[in-house]
């Protein structure tokens, strides 16, 4: 008669000397192997009378497995006690460098893209026109004739080509856009026009290219009071906050009547200017109601049409907005400043998630 | 335009603070570009009196002096060559600073001896030029009173910009009218007499021309004795920043600042016979108040005597009869010039003058007797003599035009409720006439107003007045409908493209529209993209193409050390000088390493595969869908003949090219490594207008796919488009794939050869194939490509 508890006891202490897989392996094979002491004896069991076998049976039925689950825990310890060895072989110096492979955005395309949002949410389109232009939709159209002073501040750039016996230019601002749309659609009209604009001046704070966006609304009642309400719903948008103060104060611009300059209020701390605080004012845009002369030469009539246009500068915008002090490094090409001053490109200018 | 409050409130009776004054005239839209209280640098400066004056021990050329200042008496050394004993000084104090050099007086030990404060000259206040001596203040001057006080320098500088409409405010008189009309206080009526000439003018006045110079008034003044001028109007001229010259031209100019009547007077006795306003004659010469010769054309608007030019009419006097300290018998002009034909001989003849820029403007023709009649009497009083009768040659109209405006218009315009009392009682306080006529108001416009010529222009009088911050706020968002085409497709192409390139690792640079001649010759027809005005030699045309300026930036970005750049910009390029002949185009450029070396990786360079990735992938971006890409080898001559491509879409269409820079350009730009770039032709990407926003089947087998890999020994100049192409013909349905994976050229294959092998992916939508298929399909394909490639497998 076998001692089934001295054998329990026994394999249980073998086990538990274990310490790695195989000899864990080879204590399976010699009690549960084929020719294992265990299998050996379950053989055996064949001998014994229906009844012994049945009671037999049952106790080494029970001895199996009860050594089959230690075998088990036994392999989940080692295996467990191995993963834990490798972890702690297996490490990296995580703060080692990787580089991000996105390139950049230019602030322009980005205040552009801004403007264009906000105005587009206000149901304007935007229209576009060419750089080199004739002298009648940069001037005269303009109502701003041959010898109007207000020409001489304008340092126009000329070209070799003419138009109607004068000299074509490069546009002194994109208000010849308004021109050219007004010609080919009727009112009304709701458009902007942003793009790239040309001066013969460069120094400090000028550059012979900057970018301007231009607005234009023509329909049969919009007023000046409109004009100071899409003003103020595109500034506070645009420098994203609604303390925003803005002041309207009378200027001249040939090409409208009355006229007018536009004021925020700003003030500085440091260096840095903070929009929407202090008392001091900054010039941010001119515009006013469109000149009927305007309206007459695009043969629109002006007893029946009337509306407002409006023109800023792309660069102040954006000095202003995001802190960029000198107006040349726009164009500069110093890839430093594009990484730092620029956007990411998965950055799109939206009204639903951010602006900027 | 410059002015002081002293002299402003000699027009303007004002109970106002000057800061109320300043924000009034931005109010009106007189803008104010500075303000300046000018006694703020003279603050410290005491009149003094030297009661001590001797040698100093130890310099020749220094004196020791004991200066009474008032609250105490000091010892200052002085090295000015007319202190003396019981003279009047400016005394500048031990603190004080220098407006002239901002240098801070400090007690200090001059060749031993201590001197505390210093005494000044006018060049070091900052007065004028004169360096020679320290001021010798009039012997009434009070010991120990401010400088500033006593010198009337105690002012305050106001300078405002006037927009090209705002002629009438030209003149000191003008803003103050506007002031008063705004309710900054009362405009003042300046009285004087007006002395009756005694004589009637011995020069007569000839107007050939009434268009040029519609009026001419002079007036003959003998025996006047030019002197400098008197203290006030010296200091009146200097107070803005004029230098005085003698009685006589500062007259002129003092009229001309206070009411913007330009005035010229003549030395009489250098005219012969008499003046006639003509047209110049082509070939005409004339010598100008500035020292320059000018050449004129027939159609400049001259002041002739029977022999010369004498001047050009609203622009500059000439020499030959300039006034001077022996001029004894003047005449004095006052006239009006047409101010198209003004601006166009200023323009012509590049003259800039305080007398053009008021006549291009317009000239109130009101002043010109008024003026003349204000600067004789100031002639008589300074420089003494006798005046003739005013000799007036052309007409002066003394009709004023009129507009009846609609009240209805003006609130509409504005979008601001206004009566019609309110209307009226502004344009009567800007001097115009008013009078209502049921809805309709009949405006008299006043003499000075050169710029309303319309009822729109009565609105800006009327809101100016009244006050922009007046006008209301209203919604605009009132339009029922969405906007479906806030950009058009081209637009949205360009955005998409910008921030899919970006996203690729490239920076957005914006560039000059400009170009280097020299340098872009190899990109287009140079010629014809000249600019007339350059703003410098390297900056000489439109650029015909994006390439030009960001090869220029490379070499500045290297030079700062920047090893690696990915750039691209958007923008146009030209073809001419048209407005028709500008395109839209991008053009990415990589340079340099696209990995340096890291503890990852190796250093590698960009190269021409790198850039036609990036092509390839924003154009699968922009041209969605079914579409044909063909890759030929033919690129534009700014690329390396072997190593650049052309990408046409759709059999047809040339979409971009990609490429590395041809040497002999990147020679040119001083770039000594390879650049590779991409040109994508914006312009030329197909415009689907209706857009479906259905994506084409998808079709997905679930048999088994099979990879087969074969590899061919072929000619060098055998494509590997050419392989694809003949694999993917063998079986468009089951082939679903064909690739590239190993290319290699070794002695050993033969010369001229090289190896390329290519993974076929088949797989049916029918049935799992089985080796027969399999093989089959695969002999097939190594046929075809034997056949069209003259290669053979390697087995």
């Amino acid at each position: 008669m076998v001692d089934f508890t001295k054998l329990e006891q026994e394999i249980t202490n073998s086990l538990s000397k274990v310490t790695d897989l195989e000899s864990l392996n080879e204590c399976r094979i010699k009690y549960l192997g084929k020719k294992g002491e265990i299998s050996l004896l379950m053989k055996e069991l064949a001998n014994l009378s229906v009844e012994d076998r049945k009671k037999q049976a049952e106790i080494l039925n029970t001895l199996k497995n009860k050594i089959l689950s230690l075998i088990e825990d036994k392999k989940e310890e080692l295996n467990d006690r191995n993963l834990n060895e490798k972890l702690s072989s297996e490490t990296l110096d995580v703060t080692l460098p990787v580089s991000s492979s996105l390139g950049s955005i230019h602030p322009i395309t980005q205040v552009i893209e801004e403007v264009v949002t906000i105005f587009g949410d206000l149901d304007f389109y935007v229209a576009e026109g060419p750089e080199v232009e004739t002298d009648y939709n940069n001037f005269t159209a303009l109502n701003t004739s041959e010898h109007h002073p207000a020409r001489q501040m304008h340092d126009t750039f000329y070209v070799e080509t003419q138009t109607d016996n004068m000299q074509n230019v490069l546009r002194t601002h994109t208000s010849p856009v308004q021109i050219r749309s007004m010609l080919e659609h009727k009112p009304p009209i709701r458009l902007i026009a942003p793009g790239k604009t040309f001066r013969c001046d460069n120094d400090q704070t000028h550059s012979p290219m900057f970018h301007q966006v231009e607005g234009l609304v023509i329909d049969q009642e919009s007023n000046m009071s409109h004009l100071k309400g899409c003003l103020e719903i595109f500034l506070k948008t645009f420098f994203e906050t609604d303390k925003l103060k803005m002041r309207f104060r009378p200027s001249h611009f040939p090409f409208t009547e009355p006229s007018a300059e536009v004021d925020i209020g700003y003030t500085k701390k440091g260096s840095q200017l903070v929009i929407g605080e202090g008392d001091d004012w900054l010039e941010i845009l001119g515009c006013g109601m469109v000149h009927p002369k305007v309206l007459q030469n695009v043969n629109i009539d002006p007893n029946s049409f009337q509306g407002y246009a409006f023109g800023m500068g792309i660069e102040r915008l954006a000095m202003l907005k995001y802190g960029i002090s000198d107006l040349r490094t726009f164009f500069e090409c110093d890839l430093r400043w594009n990484k730092h001053y620029g956007f990411s490109p998965l950055n799109f200018p939206s009204l639903i998630r951010d602006l900027s | 335009m410059k002015f002081t409050y002293s002299w402003l409130k000699e027009h303007l009776e004002t109970e106002h603070q000057y800061n109320e004054v300043v924000d009034k005239l931005t109010a009106i839209g007189l803008e104010v570009e500075s303000v300046q209280d000018t006694g703020l640098a003279y603050k410290d400066f005491i009149v003094g009196q030297v009661l001590e004056e001797e040698k100093h021990p130890n310099a020749d050329k220094l004196k020791l002096c004991n200066v009474d200042i008032g609250r105490e008496k000091v010892d200052v050394v002085c090295g000015a060559p007319n202190v003396t004993k019981g003279m009047k000084v400016v005394y500048a104090p031990v603190g004080s600073v220098i407006p002239v050099n901002q240098l801070k007086i400090k007690a200090a030990k001059i060749r031993g001896v201590e001197s505390y404060g210093m005494m000044c000259s006018e060049y070091e206040l900052g007065i004028s030029n004169e360096h020679d001596g320290i001021i010798s203040l009039e012997e009434d001057a009070e010991v120990g009173s401010s400088f500033a006080d006593m010198s009337g320098m105690n002012d305050i500088l106001i300078e405002i910009g006037i927009t090209p409409n705002r002629q009438d405010c030209l003149g000191v008189l003008g803003v103050a009218r506007d002031l008063a009309a705004a309710g900054a206080g009362k405009l003042k009526t300046r009285e004087f007499k007006t002395k009756k000439g005694s004589f009637e003018s011995p020069i007569k006045i000839e107007i050939q021309d009434n268009d040029m110079c519609p009026a001419f008034a002079g007036s003959y003044i003998k025996n006047v004795k030019n002197v400098a001028s008197p203290d006030w109007l010296q200091k009146k001229l200097k107070s803005i920043g004029l230098r005085p010259i003698s009685a006589l031209v500062d007259i002129t100019n003092y009229v001309m600042f206070d009411q913007n009547r330009p005035l010229h007077v003549y030395d009489a006795d250098k005219v012969k016979g008499k003046i006639i306003v003509r047209s110049a004659q082509d070939g005409e010469s004339f010598k100008a108040l500035d020292e320059k010769t000018y050449n004129l054309k027939n159609g400049m608007c001259t002041i002739s005597d029977e022999e010369k030019v004498l001047g050009l009419g609203g622009i500059m006097g000439g020499e030959s009869t300039g006034c001077n300290l022996d001029t004894i018998n003047v005449l004095l002009e006052s006239a009006l010039f047409d101010n198209v034909n003004t601006a166009r001989t200023g323009r012509d003849l590049s003259i800039l003058s305080d007398a053009r820029y008021r006549f291009e403007r317009g000239i109130d023709p009101g002043s010109t007797l008024e003026g003349i009649h204000y600067a004789t009497q100031l002639i008589l009083e300074i420089c003494g003599g006798e005046c003739s009768e005013i000799e007036l040659a052309g007409k002066i109209s003394d009709s004023l035009d009129t507009i009846d405006i609609s009240v209805k218009n003006i609130v509409k315009r504005l979008g601001l409720e206004i009566t019609n009392d309110e209307i009226i009682l502004i344009l009567n306080s800007l001097g115009f006439g008013a009078k209502k006529n049921g809805e309709i108001i009949h405006c008299t416009i006043p003499s000075w107003r050169q710029d309303i010529h319309g009822e729109a222009d009565i609105s800006e009088e009327i809101i100016r007045i009244k006050g922009y911050e007046n006008i209301p706020t209203s919604n605009i968002r009132a339009i029922n409908k969405v906007n479906k085409y806030i950009l058009n497709s081209s637009q949205k192409i360009i955005s998409k493209a910008k921030h899919f390139i970006a996203s690729e690792g490239y920076n957005e640079f914006i560039t000059f529209s400009f170009s280097d001649s020299k340098k872009s010759a190899s990109f287009g027809e140079v010629e014809k993209l000249k600019i007339i005005n350059p703003i410098s030699e390297d900056l000489d045309i439109l650029r015909p193409s994006l390439i030009p300026n960001l090869l220029g930036s490379i070499k500045k970005n290297t030079a700062r050390g920047i090893e690696s750049l990915s750039i691209f910009e958007a923008g146009s390029q030209y073809n001419s000088t048209t407005p028709e002949d500008q395109m839209n185009s991008i053009c990415g450029v990589k340079y340099g390493l696209s990995n340096s070396k890291t503890w990852r990786s190796e250093k590698k360079e960009f190269d021409i595969f790198d850039v036609k990735n990036d092509l390839l992938n924003v154009i699968n971006y922009l041209v969605p869908g079914n579409k044909k890409i063909l890759i030929s080898d033919e690129a534009p001559s700014w690329y390396h003949p072997g190593r650049s491509g052309k990408i046409i879409l759709n059999k047809k269409i040339e979409i971009g090219y990609f490429g590395e820079l041809h040497p002999r350009i990147a020679n040119k730009f001083k770039i000594k490594t390879r650049v590779n770039l991409f040109e994508l032709l914006i312009d030329n990407i197909p415009i689907t207008e209706k857009k479906t926003t259905n994506k084409p089947q998808l079709i997905l087998s679930d048999f088994q796919s099979v990879t087969r890999d074969f590899a061919f020994i072929l000619d060098k100049d055998v494509k590997s488009s050419d392989l694809i192409k003949a694999a993917l013909n063998v079986d468009t349905k089951i082939i679903k794939s064909a690739e590239i994976f190993d290319l290699f050229e070794d002695k050993s294959l033969g010369n001229d050869k090289k190896s390329m092998a290519i993974k076929v992916i088949l797989q049916s939508e029918e049935k799992t194939l089985d080796e027969n298929d399999i093989n089959s399909l695969g002999s097939k394909i190594v046929e075809a490509i034997e056949k069209s490639t003259s290669g053979t497998v390697r087995s």
